[in-house]
């Protein structure tokens, strides 16, 4: 039991980074904005969390200003593709290679060549007074860091936000069709640049959490494809936070089992155990593409004087 | 979804303007963005300490002062041509291949297979056995993707993004279980066979034979682009996909093919990195070619015409790289820099270049 407890709580750590990237490419398409910066903004949040955090001392500002300079590249991608209409892919990937090269520079300025791998201290835990012994819940759900319990309140904000408000109808609505949301009267490029923007953020603190809370490190794979995985995960949870949620679920227990099957010395070859993650999700996608709503003017840009769209 | 980066900023202007306007609104944008982006990068350099002037005299100098430092650069020119044109020809459609990487890495593992299986036949035999492995494992590879995109509608980003992460532990199999090689010092498979070795031209030190291969990939792929009905259709589909559909094009089946053909090059890329440099499949000799080729395609704006040029001018930039952080001490990173600066620098004069013409006309 009490092992069923700990793979628990693993899977509910493993959740948190492609939540947070993943509500953040939520956020963004939801305007009509495709990122593909996630692997690159994430590398950079995992190098200037880790950074701040090694020479400060302080994980609280390395997080702040990680989601700051996040929130920097979100918004130089919504700037791009609304001021100035360039393709959204085409400066999403160039904000990619902008983002992983600033990473690794910043590590190499920062550290040097160091004889000892630099580390920090990750995030303390913090348990939950009484939720905490319940027995496998407590340990499962209410003894983590505090990035834990802000992923789970900022999902159920942003569900809140997204479908019982009128803010939250009038964002989605931009996505949608924006020539119509503009009738009305709801700003387009205000939507586009402030979803970018937190997007951005969110990314960034998705990676930050991979040296704060998993290895205390950073290197230059830290990230390893959970940028990707991100853009997938939204897809297949059809850009709504509560599915969304359910699919982090599934990834991480997917990067759990894989660890857990290695660990254990199952007479598999650990590189197979070690593709699960990424054939489930083209599997998975399969089936994802058919059902998921995907909104229906992701990927463009938005053009007032334009007559066709 | 149209072909983004084919609208070059010209078609925005008015007929009427003379070939020497044209030009001008061509090279414009680039010399500019080259500019900009040496001089941003600059003065992040000087505000780091170094000498800037130094690391650029090393940047630009080490691939021509020595004849290692130019066979390098070639050397390198080859897999960056490939894999870019591997990722302008699905482009040409408006389907973004990210997946050269492991195009490349399953291309590599098959031509070393080959390689070591066969090690005793003749080079006669052998060679045109080992690149044709590499080629067919790219273009499956990469026609995984194509099927579930023509098939089940699966975005294509996410589904060659993912194979390569796949093609890290194919890799990773072959050189620890299958042809493993301890005394390598790195994880990579056993030597292959001297018949799957490309002979090299010139030196001491030479290029491998496979440039050659590369050429004429190039040459083809402007030809076949620019002066074929199948071109015609590519880039058809891609600049107008309904009116192309109407006229009987099959937008998807091309889109789909060129997915394959673009996923072969990578294979192709990948067996030459491995009969003609390491002789061996190596894990990380991908190096950071996927991102390059990425760069490369975008800022030639996916014309098949000026691949095979901005490769060589980021060939010389990554030889330079290295020999800058070894002498003058700025880290590598900054030319990664650089590069995305050039690229957001073009996209931005173009901005600017389209604004004017407007204002002119």
């Amino acid at each position: 039991m009490t092992e069923f407890a700990a793979l628990a709580q693993l899977t509910v750590i493993a959740m948190v980074p492609y939540l947070l990237a993943s509500l953040g490419t939520m956020l963004g398409g939801l305007a009509g904005v495709f990122s593909v910066s996630q692997e690159g903004v994430m590398l950079l949040g995992a190098s200037v969390g880790f950074l701040i955090s090694y020479s400060t001392g302080s994980s609280t500002l390395g997080i702040l200003l990680a989601a700051g300079v996040g929130a920097v590249f979100g918004f130089a991608l919504g700037w791009a593709t609304t001021a100035l209409r360039l393709d959204q892919f085409v400066v999403g990937l160039a904000l990619f290679f902008a983002a992983t090269g600033l990473a690794g520079l910043l590590y190499r300025i920062v550290i040097g060549q160091a004889a000892t791998t630099p580390r920090v201290d990750t995030l303390p835990r913090i348990e939950i007074p009484l939720l905490k012994d319940i027995p496998v819940l407590g340990t499962a759900l209410f003894s983590h860091n505090v990035l834990v319990y802000l992923a789970a309140l900022l999902t159920v904000g942003l569900w809140f936000y997204l479908y019982r408000t009128r803010s939250g109808l009038n964002l989605r609505s931009v996505g949608e069709n924006p020539k119509a949301a503009d009738s009305l009267g709801i700003p387009v490029v205000r939507n586009r640049l402030w979803t970018t923007t937190v997007g951005g953020a969110l990314m960034a603190v998705a990676g930050a959490f991979l040296p704060l809370v998993y290895t205390g490190t950073y290197t230059d794979t830290i990230v390893g494809g959970r940028g990707w995985l991100a853009i997938a995960l939204t897809f297949f949870g059809g850009w709504r936070p509560q599915f969304i949620a359910a699919g982090a679920l599934f990834f991480a227990a997917m990067d759990v089992v894989a660890l857990r099957a290695e660990v254990s010395g199952i007479d598999i070859p650990s590189q197979v155990l070690l593709v699960i993650p990424y054939v489930a999700t083209l599997l998975v996608m399969i089936f994802a593409f058919r059902w998921a709503k995907v909104p229906q003017f992701l990927g463009r840009n938005y053009d007032r004087e334009s007559r066709t769209a | 979804m149209s072909a983004p980066v084919l609208t070059e900023p010209e078609a925005a202007a008015p007929a009427t303007s003379s070939t020497g306007a044209r030009l001008l609104r061509g090279v414009v944008p680039y010399a500019l963005a080259l500019v900009l982006a040496f001089v941003v990068s600059g003065i992040v350099i000087v505000a780091l300490g170094y000498d800037v002037l130094e690391a650029y005299r090393t940047i630009f100098t080490t691939s021509f002062r020595t004849s290692f430092g130019f066979t390098e650069t070639l050397t390198k020119w080859v897999p960056l041509t490939l894999l870019a044109l591997g990722f302008t020809i699905p482009l040409a459609v408006g389907r973004f291949n990210i997946g050269g990487e492991g195009q490349l890495l399953v291309g590599a593992t098959a031509a070393a297979g080959v390689g070591i299986v066969y090690a005793d036949l003749p080079a006669a035999v052998l060679l045109p056995l080992v690149i044709v492995a590499g080629v067919l494992s790219g273009a499956v590879w990469a026609g995984i993707a194509a099927l579930l995109m023509g098939r089940f509608r699966v975005n294509e980003i996410l589904s060659t993004v993912l194979l390569n992460f796949v093609s890290f532990q194919v890799l990773d199999y072959a050189a620890t279980e299958v042809w493993s090689d301890p005394a390598a010092g790195v994880a990579a498979t056993q030597r292959v066979g001297e018949g799957a070795q490309l002979p090299e031209l010139g030196g001491p030190p030479g290029v491998h034979a496979g440039i050659l291969l590369a050429v004429l990939v190039s040459l083809a792929t402007i030809l076949v682009t620019r002066r074929t009905a199948a071109g015609f259709e590519l880039r058809a589909a891609g600049t107008n996909p309904r009116a192309a559909s109407i006229n009987g094009i099959r937008v998807e089946k091309v889109a789909v093919l060129a997915l394959i053909v673009g996923g072969a090059l990578g294979g192709l890329a990948g067996a030459l990195e491995v009969s003609g440099v390491h002789a061996r499949a190596i894990e990380g000799m991908q190096s950071n070619f996927l991102l390059l080729g990425i760069i490369i395609g975008l800022i030639a704006r996916g014309s098949a015409l000026w691949v095979p040029v901005v490769a060589f001018g980021i060939a010389i930039l990554e030889v330079g790289a290295s020999s800058m952080q070894r002498t003058v001490g700025v880290p590598a990173e900054m030319v990664l820099i650089i590069e995305a600066l050039i690229l957001i620098f073009l996209l931005l004069s173009d901005v600017i270049a389209g604004r004017l013409a407007r204002r002119a006309s």
